[in-house]
């Protein structure tokens, strides 16, 4: 899922999305809580409209914003405190006021508000954090209005304990929400720490649920996650990494902005269809590419192009039973050498059988 | 033998010089190149066989683009505006004026993102070649009076009414700078027929090197004054002016008693240009269009428009008033000036008439082409425009924020940072089939929320709306001139829509204080706003940081080269006194060797 944060993502239009093929895509609650806010969204009928897209949405509850900007929050059994960054001023996020803010967004699928720790915190801060996500869970329950139009899902916390993740899945369960998300990862945590929370969720979880793993990420952690048994996911990284002129191709980086490309007359990715692949070379997007906003917004269209293209090849791999064939594959093209291979990727898909360095 | 014609398919009956036309490109097999360029509005492609036609209706304008690029525009946007691919391609940036350091007779500076650069004759050759533009622009020595004034400057601000009053350049540097440019057409001409135009200059430099190298070596004393020795300042142009270059060159070789060979080279190459044999590929698919130059000196725009029209081989003219100082009706009668001494069967292209108004009137004067800075500058402003010529323009809600007068007045024009329309739910324009507005896809509501958020996407969506309606505005003048309305839905324009307000550097209220809070917020954080699930911010906050290094130490770069040339530029002069000295120093040096 592509992230449009404010309510775009960052220089692509929504024909040019719905032209690669997306689904899906995350707005943030936070964000178009502040702006455009409650009021206005209310009034012309949801972020959908608003935004110009016809297709899905997919709303964070505006609880991750507590984690980046904690120097600014302070988190209470009520609720989390911010100190907007725009004007200074309070605002606070309970689980009630996230539902009416998902709500007025009109999301498909809703986040609920977990109490959010850095995967690097330890001690009873996260224990204390997994039964909060727990009640406030119930909350916001409760407060959701639509429930036939927008789907909540909750969110797994317990930090990078074991046992603290078994209990949160077995207490949220038994909401029987519509998905499940594992959040808390994706903050700098070991990767070999990460994929077994990672999959200890994805055995405990109802098999026949979507399972959402939030803020990965690169290309191998998708399709090691995949294997782990997750169905979605988000990451600005593609979006983010096209402004700085780096574009991602199943063979690994590209940064366009090295003298290397100047005289690259390939395109991007040979067999890519998006419009950056089809229109021009290494070498043109070269001279363009953090220079001129037109440089952006076709490294961002390619790299969008290529996460959700990667995610259909891992769909059909599925669907026609060859899915370690492709795993095996994807790695060699990535990584070429299998000394390179990472170890934690290694080992995670070992423990789902499929041998890497066969 | 020109892929360029022109057809006048109607005078306007009312205001003579005013004409509607089609210029048509008809190119040689397809160069398909993958990027995108300067385009101008017009019918899809149809091919023939082998060759390909473009259309482009006059009156009608160039897309601007920077590096080859419409800005904010990808290929699939800027296609749905309807458009196909014409590139026409000049040295200097024609959107808006800038300072640059004088030109010389060997090259002419242009402003590059690293800085400021000299560009000779023999690399633009080079890069025509290589380009392939369906239209190139003449070198010109370009001067301009606001030079004399602080820079940077606006087009807008032209001369300001505090400033002191220029004192504008001498008849003797204007005359030179009309000279010059009908020196360096006349090259431009020659090398396009495959003449190497630049062979004899090319010859003459490499001699004066070989004669430079013969003097330091030298050991016997000659004759050779200061003044002689290396400002062989020729361009190679006219014959005589060759004739003096290589008479001096003759002089030299016999001073220094160099091999008879050298002077034979000379002789071989003189013959060879009588003969005139061109030895290399003529341009096939490349047009010229010849600057027109002249400054603000009414005989000087004669003379230059008359020899420059006398030329064989041009196909189009270029009046270019971003370098004119004055008020509008002064600027507006310098250009008459040039147009009226241009054939009526060429088109003229006009850099600097770029708002509604200065289009409509400089039409009436004859111009054929002009740019897209207009859109383009109003993009950057954060507004849309709302104006229309001939029908009757849809009525809108008219801003009626009380706060600031200049924006109030016009229709032509609504500013989206205007925050009364934070809550409009209706498009940009009603009506307007441009990609923002058709369909109602995107709202006032949303691109002001955009542009408040500090998303890429608003100039997108005003990019795309501002273009349409340009193109849409030259096509109704073009139909005006056809239906012989041109004149009265002029003077009506001018009635509804008012003059541009001057464009100054203030930004909205709106705009700074969205400015100051980004500013505040990276101070706090480093993070950067969209942080939502953030792999590795940390990583990318250093990239940012190191990004940044990169900028400085580019722009170090920049100024060291540019310093760099000013030091070459003044080494030339200096040349002089230096060999004198670096001579005096060898036979000092020989003294006290023989002495040991």
């Amino acid at each position: 899922m592509p992230v449009g944060t404010q309510g775009t993502l960052k220089g692509i239009t929504p024909e040019q999305l719905e032209c690669l093929g997306c689904q899906i895509m995350l707005n943030n609650t936070y964000h178009l809580g502040l702006r455009p806010g409650q009021e206005l969204l209310d009034v012309c009928g949801g972020a959908h409209v608003f935004q110009g897209w016809n297709r899905n949405l997919l709303t964070d509850s505006g609880g991750f914003q507590m984690v980046s900007l904690l120097k600014l929050a302070e988190i209470t059994e009520q609720g989390v405190q911010f100190e907007s960054p725009h004007d200074g001023s309070l605002m606070l996020l309970t689980p009630e006021h996230s539902m009416s803010l998902q709500n007025s967004i009109g999301a498909d699928i809703m986040m609920q508000l977990d109490d959010v720790v850095s995967s690097l915190t330890t001690g009873s801060r996260v224990e204390e954090a997994m039964w909060r996500s727990i009640r406030w869970l119930d909350r916001c329950i409760k407060a959701h209005k639509k429930p036939e139009t927008q789907n909540l899902f909750a969110i797994i916390q317990g930090g990078l304990d074991i046992e603290l993740r078994k209990k949160c899945v077995e207490e949220m369960v038994k909401r029987d929400t519509p998905g499940y998300a594992i959040g808390g990862l994706s903050g700098g945590e070991e990767k070999d720490k990460f994929w077994r929370i990672v999959t200890l969720c994805t055995d405990l979880l109802p098999r026949e649920k979507p399972i959402y793993c939030m803020g990965v990420g690169y290309a191998e952690d998708l399709v090691v996650c995949v294997a782990l048994g997750v169905d979605m996911f988000d990451c600005v990284f593609p979006t983010r990494t096209a402004r700085f002129g780096n574009a991602l191709t199943a063979k690994g980086t590209l940064s366009l902005r090295q003298a290397k490309y100047k005289d690259d007359f390939k395109p991007i990715e040979e067999g890519c269809g998006c419009i950056a692949c089809t229109s021009y070379t290494r070498a043109y997007l070269h001279t363009v590419v953090t220079k001129e906003t037109v440089g952006c917004h076709l490294i961002s269209i390619h790299n969008t192009s290529y996460q959700l293209r990667l995610m259909r090849q891992i769909r059909q791999s599925i669907i026609e039973d060859r899915f370690p064939q492709f795993i095996r594959e994807f790695f060699k093209d990535l990584f070429v050498e299998k000394t390179a291979y990472p170890e934690w990727a290694v080992n995670a898909l070992r423990s789902v059988n499929v041998d890497l360095l066969k | 033998m020109s892929p360029l014609t022109f057809n006048i398919i109607r005078q306007s009956t009312q205001l003579p010089a005013a004409r509607r036309g089609t210029v048509v490109m008809a190119t040689h097999a397809s160069s398909s190149s993958s990027s995108s360029s300067s385009t101008s509005d017009k019918e899809p492609v149809e091919s023939t066989s082998n060759c390909t036609k473009r259309v482009i209706e006059t009156p009608g304008c160039f897309m601007y683009s920077v590096k080859g690029s419409v800005p904010h525009l990808t290929p699939d946007t800027l296609r749905l505006q309807g458009l196909d691919f014409i590139l026409l391609c000049d040295i200097r940036d024609w959107s808006h004026y800038t300072k640059l350091p004088p030109n010389s007779d060997r090259y002419i500076s242009m402003m590059t993102h690293q800085g400021v650069r000299q560009l000779t004759l023999e690399e633009y050759f080079k890069i025509v070649r290589a380009y392939e533009p369906d239209i190139i622009a003449t070198f010109a020595d370009s001067i301009s009076d606001l030079d004399q004034l602080h820079p940077p400057l606006s087009v807008n601000d032209g001369g300001g009414g505090q400033l002191v009053e220029p004192a504008g350049h001498g008849l003797k540097r204007v005359r030179k700078s009309v000279d010059r440019s009908l020196k360096w057409l006349d090259l431009i001409l020659r090398e396009r027929q495959g003449f190497d135009a630049m062979a004899e200059d090319r010859m003459l430099e490499e001699f004066k090197k070989k004669i430079k190298k013969e003097k330091d070596q030298s050991t016997t004393t000659s004759n050779i004054s200061s003044s002689n020795s290396s400002n062989v300042g020729i361009v190679a142009g006219s014959n005589d002016r060759l004739q003096n270059g290589v008479d001096q060159v003759m002089q030299e070789t016999k001073n220094l008693n160099l091999e008879g060979a050298s002077t034979l080279e000379i002789k071989q190459l003189q013959q060879q240009q009588q003969e005139g044999k061109p030895t290399k590929r003529p341009w096939m698919n490349v047009s010229v269009f010849a600057h027109v130059v002249g400054a603000q000196l009414e005989q000087e725009r004669i003379r230059s428009a008359q020899e420059t029209a006398n030329r064989q081989g041009v196909d189009g003219f270029i009046i270019d008033t971003l370098t004119l100082s004055g008020s509008k009706e002064q600027v507006l009668s310098l250009l008459k000036v040039s147009i009226d001494h241009l054939p009526a069967e060429k088109p003229r292209l006009v850099y600097g008439m770029q708002t509604p108004e200065d289009v409509l009137k400089s039409v009436a004067l004859g111009a054929d082409l002009f740019d897209t800075s207009y859109p383009f500058q109003l993009t950057e402003d954060g507004k849309a425009s709302m104006f229309s010529f001939g029908t009757p323009s849809i009525t809108t809600t008219t801003t009626s924020s009380s706060t600031d007068n200049k924006t109030s007045m016009n229709k032509r024009w609504i500013n989206l940072w205007d925050d009364e329309h934070s809550d409009k739910f209706i498009p940009l324009l009603e009506g307007c089939e441009c990609y923002s507005c058709k369909g109602g896809r995107h709202t006032r509501a949303y691109l002001n929320h955009l542009l408040k958020a500090h998303e890429m996407l608003a100039t997108v969506l005003l990019m795309s709306h501002n273009m349409h309606q340009y193109s849409e505005f030259f096509a109704n003048v073009r139909q005006s001139i056809q239906d012989n309305t041109f004149e009265q839905h002029s003077a009506l324009f001018v009635q509804t829509f008012g003059t541009e307000p001057e464009r100054t550097s203030q930004i909205h209220v709106a705009q700074a204080e969205v400015e100051a809070a980004l500013a505040r917020r990276s101070r706090l954080n480093g993070d950067s706003d969209d942080d939502v699930h953030g792999a590795k911010s940390t990583t990318i906050a250093a990239q940012e940081k190191k990004l940044q290094k990169e900028k400085m130490r580019e722009a170090r770069r920049a100024k060291h080269k540019e310093e760099g040339l000013k030091k070459r530029i003044n080494k030339k002069e200096m040349t002089s006194e230096k060999s004198q000295e670096e001579l005096k120093e060898h036979e000092a040096l020989e003294e006290s060797g023989e002495k040991l």
